[in-house]
């Protein structure tokens, strides 16, 4: 009993207790029927909004004020450059892989060095940024749809018995970070600095390095998932990571990550990310109105945050 | 098509007597407000062809294109404002607003000049407004669902950006298609804002949840995701009403030659922007009978005529269609009751 006691203090169960319950209202509606695929399709679509959350949380744990509004235009980049390198060519999906990675993490090198060299606010350099990146990507795409090679789509769809192979890849990728976050001293050098900068830098962090590093990898994990969204949706767009600005940093608090930084987990992102998923499932299913739905999702949030931040003012 | 080219021919022959001015000194601009996906790409394409041909044919003075970097009202209004004080003759305008520009127009048609609005229109009264029957479009989708499902059936409905214009229409016509179709049901209902992402994920995510679908009436741009989505879900294919995409009309190809796949495509041609310059050339051409608002016809392919047109699309493209000056008096014609 104790360790379910312990199970409840954590701050990421309030994010699958809720994707659990709006999963089970959904199959409440339909008496059961479709139970299975509702989660294969949660997966599915979870894993691009898990990538981009993990960068942005490492981002937002520096401390307040952090956080990387690019990553929607970094993403419709991304996936641009990966499928004009890959070129319709399944023998250059590991080039095209590559060269999204590096284009996304030029992007977040670039963003640091607006935040560090020009001292801009991370809110302001990491927006002015974006729309750089889109302007740059509107002249190269020319607003078009390029399609990945057959290969990188099967692969992006690939699965193995109703579990999609991109969600098994994930969570070992999540369970790294989690690592990298707890035990190794760059993820505790984050949560130092976010806690308190000034003790962190004299307690002899490299903090310039340390909140190069994020920003970088953020860029990163948002040039890999625009790679991996053209493959899944079979199309590389300028309006791909649209949603993206706002699910991001979603999946960050509702997984109980502190927005004022300096604490961070890794297991919530993923929560937080099926329950928005399954609550647009439950929602489609119910069959209301886009107004309704717009509504709902809104006051649904709030409370998940409401009753997971609750918990928190107890102690 | 083919109807209305013989009206356009028909048209032209009337109308060949009855040009009032000399267009050949006059100055049209398109005032624009995006250009940032595949359909504003080609809308610019085909306006810039056929202006193109139009001032080397001397049939009027100049054709010039301004795009304003965002979508924000106030850029167009000022862009307006400045082609008022340029001294053009009439101006082609996809507006940013339906009703907050309304003040620039006024203005400009205060100052003479012939405004002509298309896609985006306003409802300020003194301008033009081409405006594509959407209604009807929704209708014939399930006319046409009717003969590929003869059976009937469960049908999902993808809609479009909601609160827009068009999405209200293409409801509406969908919903009497369905009315006149008592064996089809609406059974799902989505939100695919015209984009095959959101589409697909919209898609995948009431999948599950839905019994035997036969048939998907859409809007446009999302039938590609659609089919994405049920094939990730291993559910059997369905009739997908398509949206002139170059995707979507690849994959029907793909499907067709597989096992002779059957289904209908139809939106608005980005082309359309041609047709509005037409207009406004007629207009400067002394014409006074042409109503304000013009319902002219969308651009549909048939199991027929769609693969002669999918070469002609640029990858990742929307097919279009430049019209003549015989097609814009077919089309005034049409509309004067």
């Amino acid at each position: 009993m104790t360790s379910v006691k312990s199970l409840l203090t954590k701050p990421w169960i309030w994010s699958f207790l809720g994707a659990l319950l709006v999963w089970l209202a959904t199959i409440a509606f339909t008496g059961g029927y479709g139970a299975g695929g509702m989660v294969t399709a949660a997966l599915s679509l979870a894993v691009f909004t898990v990538i981009v959350g993990v960068g942005q949380m490492f981002v937002i744990t520096l401390g307040p004020g952090n956080v990387d509004l690019s990553l929607p235009a970094n993403i419709g980049l991304a996936s641009a450059v990966a499928m004009k390198v890959m070129d319709g060519n399944d023998s250059m999906i590991a080039l095209g892989l590559l060269a999204a990675l590096a284009c996304g993490a030029a992007v977040g090198a670039v963003n640091y060095l607006l935040i560090w060299a020009l001292r801009i606010p991370p809110i302001i350099a990491t927006l002015s940024a974006s729309f750089i990146i889109q302007s740059i990507d509107i002249s190269y795409g020319r607003g078009l749809q390029i399609k990945p090679p057959p290969g990188f789509a099967d692969f992006a769809n690939w699965q193995v018995l109703g579990i999609p192979v991109l969600a098994i890849l994930t969570v070992l990728f999540t369970i790294g970070a989690a690592i990298a976050l707890q035990r190794m001293i760059y993820g505790r050098s984050v949560l130092a600095i976010g806690q308190n900068i000034r003790a962190a830098w004299l307690a002899g962090v490299n903090v310039g390095r340390i909140r190069f590093l994020t920003y970088t990898l953020s860029g990163a994990l948002g040039g890999i998932d625009g790679a991996l969204l053209a493959g899944y949706f079979r199309g590389a767009n300028v309006d791909i990571g649209n949603e993206y600005l706002l699910a991001s940093i979603a999946v960050v608090v509702i997984g109980g990550t502190s927005v004022a930084g300096g604490k961070a987990n890794v297991p919530g992102v993923w929560g937080a990310a099926l329950f928005l998923v399954l609550l647009l499932t439950m929602l489609n299913t119910f069959g209301v109105s886009a107004g309704v739905r717009l509504l709902l999702t809104g006051l649904i949030i709030v409370g998940v945050i409401t009753a997971a931040g609750g918990q928190k003012a107890l102690r | 098509m083919k109807k209305l080219f013989v009206l356009g021919a028909l048209a032209a022959m009337l109308a060949s007597g009855t040009a009032l001015a000399d267009t050949s000194g006059k100055k049209i601009a398109f005032s624009n407000n995006y250009a940032g996906n595949s359909w504003r790409q080609a809308m610019l394409d085909s306006y810039g062809i056929v202006t193109k041909k139009a001032v080397a044919d001397k049939i009027v003075g100049a054709a010039d294109i301004f795009t304003t970097a965002d979508k924000e009202v106030p850029t167009q209004a000022a862009q307006v404002q400045n082609l008022i004080l340029q001294g053009y003759d009439a101006i082609v305008i996809n507006a940013a607003s339906p009703d907050a520009l309304n003040g620039a127009i006024k203005q400009a048609c205060d100052a003479g000049i012939t405004v002509v609005s298309f896609d985006g229109t306003v409802t300020e009264p003194c301008a033009y407004r081409v405006v594509v029957d959407f209604k009807d479009m929704g209708k014939q989708e399930v006319e046409q669902m009717a003969k590929f499902q003869p059976k009937g059936g469960n049908l999902l409905e993808i809609r479009g950006l909601a609160g827009t214009s068009i999405d209200d229409a293409i409801h509406a016509g969908i919903l009497e298609g369905v009315a006149a179709h008592p064996e089809f049901k609406i059974v799902g209902s989505v939100t695919g804002d015209w984009d095959q992402t959101t589409a697909q994920k919209a898609v995948a995510t009431i999948l599950p949840s839905l019994p035997d679908i036969v048939g998907i009436v859409d809007q446009g741009g999302d039938g590609y995701g659609a089919a994405q989505a049920f094939a990730a879900a291993g559910k059997p294919r369905p009739t997908i009403i398509m949206g002139n995409r170059q995707d979507e009309l690849q994959w029907w190809k793909e499907q067709k030659d597989k096992d002779g796949y059957k289904t209908w495509s139809a939106s608005i041609a980005p082309g359309v922007s041609s047709l509005a310059f037409w207009v406004a050339q007629q207009v400067l051409d002394g014409r006074t009978d042409i109503p304000h608002d013009l319902l002219v016809p969308y651009l549909a392919f048939t199991q027929d005529d769609f693969e002669a047109e999918l070469p002609k699309i640029v990858k990742g493209g929307v097919a279009s269609h430049e019209y003549t000056q015989e097609d814009a008096i077919a089309a005034i014609k049409a509309n004067i009751k």
